[in-house]
């Protein structure tokens, strides 16, 4: 036996141990303090990255974890239980509430869907579009960026002939809801063939690429010449940086109309009033004739009945703040990413929900 | 026996019983989540390209004894294609840069850096998953699909599936490079091992007659590691055909479709299951959980087909 | 290269087209490497060159908050996931390769043996699954770091089965003979002499499943979650971080700060793991080297 041979042995254990007793030290550095677990909607993470750190500073009693994964994961893992707070895009369905009657679908915000393309040269024209010509692009019907539908809403714009890649979610998402639902109700062949839901049947188009979540959609965008994609407003600012494209939408009243702060407020203003006790109802296509044809509310689901009393005050406390105009919905936040407050009759409503929580 | 020895004996076979135990209850838990999706799925599941959730918003119907929600149906065609696609094209481009690297290092390398020089393929092997994404998302996609996928499509395009649309980058032949570099590896060390554990006297003899040196690694070395080759290719195989976050990353994650040339965006079974799982969990009925489980189970199945048809060809080797 | 030496031959045409078709062969099995350390080469370079350029002192000391801050978090989960995985797996997979090497004529141990080299070939995001279904959802544990080591080391156990019966193989016949001759009881043998003499190769293989795990980002995503905090010491009920997750969630943020912390992780994620794996590499050929000289 070599004397090196027995050196290597005896360092061995050694090393495991001080391994151990490293980690050991680490575990034991951090206190007890109650954890809230938030997942889903990308459209929506920006806006808690903002509110988590602001909220926390001041209640230091408190740690929320928050991430992205899809409104599709907020709305599975907040019925599973395994976080308190689901943000998702959508409400739930009706065979959802029906399984489980103790979820509140909570609106936090107000919030808009862009619909933005990749076309090197033509990227500063804001290209006029109707539901009808999108879910022709998306069931593959119009497959040529130069194809007589799109050449007849856009005079004088040079379209080239080159082929449309669509581009779609691949995580269960509220906004995949939003844009299908704007594509249900405009478009008479889309609602039979696809319908809405957080995830969809795409159509089987050759090209079309899926992408997860809406950052995955602005690299994929960005990445891809000669592609469209559906985007929530709160990543505004980063399509804008990227130089993307951004198209005019024709609402009910046949306006061509982008999101700014007279389109969004005027779809808004028409919706709110019809908002019903539990607040699940669809804003898309809206009525009015500057309205915004793709918003929606920003929903946080939540169990109405927690573990234990100390979490759902928690959780009550943290909804409260985010909803009150001097905590979360103030524009400090919502301007940030582009997101309304809530109006005055909606917040009314989503008070009465928090106060279920218990 | 002593007494100690019994004891001893007990203690080791209890652990390693524990082995086919995790196989067991692989087996038995996907079985057992996947039956819903098995009688309602019926052998459509492997002929058609119909993921389809069905309408989520509107009320469960029963559907052949099972709740589902209405339009609902669960057939993985696309993926299986997208997955033997992405893998084949893998072994066709691993198996000959992997024999040639092998031969190139056995060979050709001084024995003194041949550890070194070794590593710079091996280490390919120890590359996580998820950095090889990261690699094909931030480098390799907008090198091919700005310099390399418009040449293929326009010079090569006689070839069936490779004329254009040469596509976004995103797809079947990029999941196919990133593969191929996954398990090339496995390829070149095992071979790279088999060469140089070459008897010498029968180098001599192929010398001896005239043959040239590479002659002699072509005609006399190589065929007699066919069935080795073919072992370990096969142990390639059944690792390019299980990959998830790499391809997740760079394969477009098609829906439904088949892909129309090699440069279309596909799914396979393994990333699939990592990007619809959310998506599943959603629906109420949970037939779309059953359904991921179901593909859970072809995939474990397949996996261990490849894998033991693998070990019966390379009883010794090992997977590294 | 000393390719297409010159062989006495009468036809000069046909030499010369040998020994130009051998050249082309070495050319091309070269090009062949050269190509594979390429890919490695640039891998690293693409992964070093933007994870050194985000680095900072900063990464080692916060835990990650939204989408920037650092990563001390995350390499604590890690570290975490890692271990645990491999003091379930280790005995297992050691007492096992024991058991399969020294009773290796028996009919189970030939099966635990096939089974354990076919378990190696299983996808990890099988084991996942098994871990969300039984684990996080039946058994009602919700992500945790419990689930997810269980499922790596699920993952892992016949790895180190296998290279610990090597290993054990490995030992010279002699020794055996040697020790049962001194009248040493098997378990005396096994335990005292045997392991002790393979002990470096055991330890290689449990290097190689530990860069394995640390490697793993699937079955993770669907057992453990992601937590912006360090852990806090239960194993069920709470998801700690990690860094694979890290790079394949951050990635495809928008914004520079999720960019440069998933390039930072990147780098320390493959830095480890080529470290490990260089280790055991390295210190297993000096050991065959040592062994047949």
């Amino acid at each position: 036996m070599t004397q090196r041979s027995q050196h290597a042995r005896r360092r061995a254990p050694r090393l495991v141990l001080l391994a151990a007793a490293g980690l050991l030290a680490v575990g034991s550095a951090t206190a007890a303090t109650i954890t809230l677990n938030e997942t889903g909607s990308s459209l929506l993470y920006p806006l808690f990255n903002l509110w988590v750190p602001a909220y926390t500073r001041a209640h230091p009693e408190v740690q929320i974890n928050t991430a992205s994964t899809g409104s599709g994961t907020g709305i599975a893992q907040s019925i599973e239980g395994l976080v308190q707070f689901g943000a998702s895009d959508a409400y739930l369905s009706d065979a959802q509430m029906k399984k489980n009657p103790e979820m509140l679908n909570i609106p936090v915000a107000i919030s808009s869907q862009m619909i933005n393309y990749n076309l090197p040269g033509l990227n500063n024209v804001h290209l006029k579009l109707n539901g009808t010509v999108v879910a022709g692009m998306y069931d593959g019907s119009v497959r040529y960026w130069d194809d007589a539908a799109l050449k007849k809403l856009n005079p004088g714009v040079a379209l080239p002939h080159d082929l449309i890649v669509t581009v779609h979610r691949t995580d269960g998402s509220g906004d995949t809801f939003m844009f299908s639902q704007f594509l249900s109700f405009t478009d008479k062949t889309w609602e039979q063939k696809v319908g809405y839901g957080t995830s969809v049947n795409w159509p089987a188009v050759p090209g079309a690429i899926g992408a997860n979540g809406n950052p995955g959609m602005v690299s994929a965008v960005k990445s891809t010449p000669y592609s469209v994609a559906y985007i929530g407003v709160s990543f505004q600012g980063q399509t804008d940086k990227d130089g993307l494209g951004e198209a005019m939408l024709q609402n009910r009243a046949g306006n061509f109309v982008m999101i700014n702060e007279t389109t969004v407020p005027a779809a808004a203003a028409a919706m709110v009033p019809k908002t019903p006790r539990d607040e699940r109802i669809s804003m898309i296509y809206a009525p009015g004739a500057e309205s915004y044809p793709i918003i929606n509310y920003e929903y946080v689901m939540v169990k109405s009945r927690q573990p234990n009393a100390e979490t759902a005050s928690e959780i009550k406390k943290f909804l409260r703040w985010a909803v009150s105009t001097e905590g979360g919905n103030s524009l400090q936040f919502l301007k940030q990413v582009n997101f309304l407050p809530l109006p005055a009759s909606a917040r009314a409503l989503t008070l009465q929900q928090i106060n279920q929580i218990h | 026996m002593r007494p100690g020895d019994a004891l001893f004996r007990v203690i080791v076979t209890a652990f390693a019983a524990l082995i086919p135990l995790i196989l067991l209850a692989l087996l038995a838990f996907l079985v057992h989540d996947s039956w819903p999706a098995l009688r309602f799925n019926g052998i459509e599941f492997f002929t058609r390209n119909a993921w389809n959730l069905g309408n989520q918003y509107g009320n469960p119907v029963t559907v052949r004894g099972e709740q589902v929600m209405p339009g609902a149906s669960f057939a993985i065609l696309f993926l299986i294609v997208g997955t033997l696609a992405s893998s084949l094209i893998a072994l066709l481009l691993a198996v000959p840069l992997g024999v040639g690297a092998a031969v190139f290092l056995a060979e050709a390398v001084p024995p003194r850096i041949r550890t070194y020089a070794s590593l710079l393929v091996e280490l390919l092997a120890s590359v996580p998953s998820v950095v090889f994404g990261l690699w094909g998302y931030v480098v390799l996609i907008p090198f091919l699909s700005r310099h390399v996928y418009p040449h293929m499509a326009r010079w090569l395009g006689f070839i069936p599936f490779f004329g254009p649309p040469s596509g976004s980058g995103y797809g079947l032949l990029t999941a196919g490079i990133v593969l191929a570099l996954m398990c090339v590896p496995l390829i070149a060390a095992n071979l790279r091992e088999a060469i140089e554990n070459t008897p010498q006297e029968l180098r001599e003899a192929g010398l001896a007659v005239g043959a040239t040196r590479f002659e002699v690694v072509r005609k006399i070395v190589l065929p007699r590691l066919r069935l080795p080759l073919i072992g370990v290719s096969t142990l390639a195989l059944g690792r390019a055909l299980g990959e998830t976050m790499a391809v997740l990353m760079i394969s477009g994650n098609a829906l439904n479709i088949l892909p129309q040339n090699i440069y279309s965006p596909i799914s396979t079974m393994a990333s699939f299951m990592v990007s619809q799982l959310d998506s599943a969990l959603q629906d109420p009925t949970n037939m779309a959980i059953y359904g991921i489980a179901e593909i859970g189970l072809a995939l474990l199945l397949l996996s261990l087909l490849v894998n033991a048809l693998a070990r019966l060809l390379v009883p010794r080797s090992l997977s590294a | 290269m000393n390719a297409g030496a010159a062989t006495p031959t009468q036809d000069r045409g046909r030499q010369r087209r040998r020994a130009l078709s051998s050249m082309l062969g070495w050319i091309a099995s070269g090009l062949a490497f050269v190509l594979l350390a390429f890919a490695l080469l640039d891998i690293l370079h693409t992964v070093f060159v933007r994870g050194f350029a985000a680095l900072n002192l900063q990464l080692f000391l916060t835990p990650t908050s939204g989408i920037a801050g650092g990563l001390l978090n995350a390499i604590e989960g890690s570290a975490l996931i890692t271990f645990g995985a491999l003091l379930l797996a280790v005995p297992i997979g050691v007492l096992g390769g024991i058991y399969v090497s020294e009773f290796g004529r028996e009919y189970f141990a030939r099966a635990v043996r096939f089974i354990a080299d076919v378990l190696v070939g299983v996808p990890s995001i099988v084991f996942g699954l098994f871990g969300y279904l039984t684990m996080v959802t039946a058994l009602g544990w919700h992500f945790s770091l419990a689930a997810g080591c269980i499922t790596l080391a699920m993952m892992i156990a016949p790895y180190i089965l296998r290279t610990t019966e090597l290993a054990l193989r490995g030992v010279s016949g002699e020794l055996r003979e040697a020790g049962y001759a001194l009248g040493a009881s098997q378990a005396n043998l096994v335990l005292r002499v045997l392991l002790r003499e393979c002990a470096p190769r055991v330890l290689t293989g449990i290097l190689l499943a530990m860069a394995i795990s640390m490697g793993e980002t699937a079955p993770l995503i669907y057992t453990v979650n992601w937590s912006n905090y360090y852990w806090n010491g239960h194993l069920t009920h709470e998801s700690v971080a990690y860094l694979t997750y890290v790079i394949w969630s951050f990635i495809n943020e928008p914004f520079s700060s999720a960019h440069a912390l998933a390039y930072a992780a990147a780098l320390l994620i493959t830095l480890f793991v080529l470290l490990i794996t260089l280790l055991a590499r390295l210190s297993l050929s000096r050991l065959e080297v040592r062994r047949s000289s």
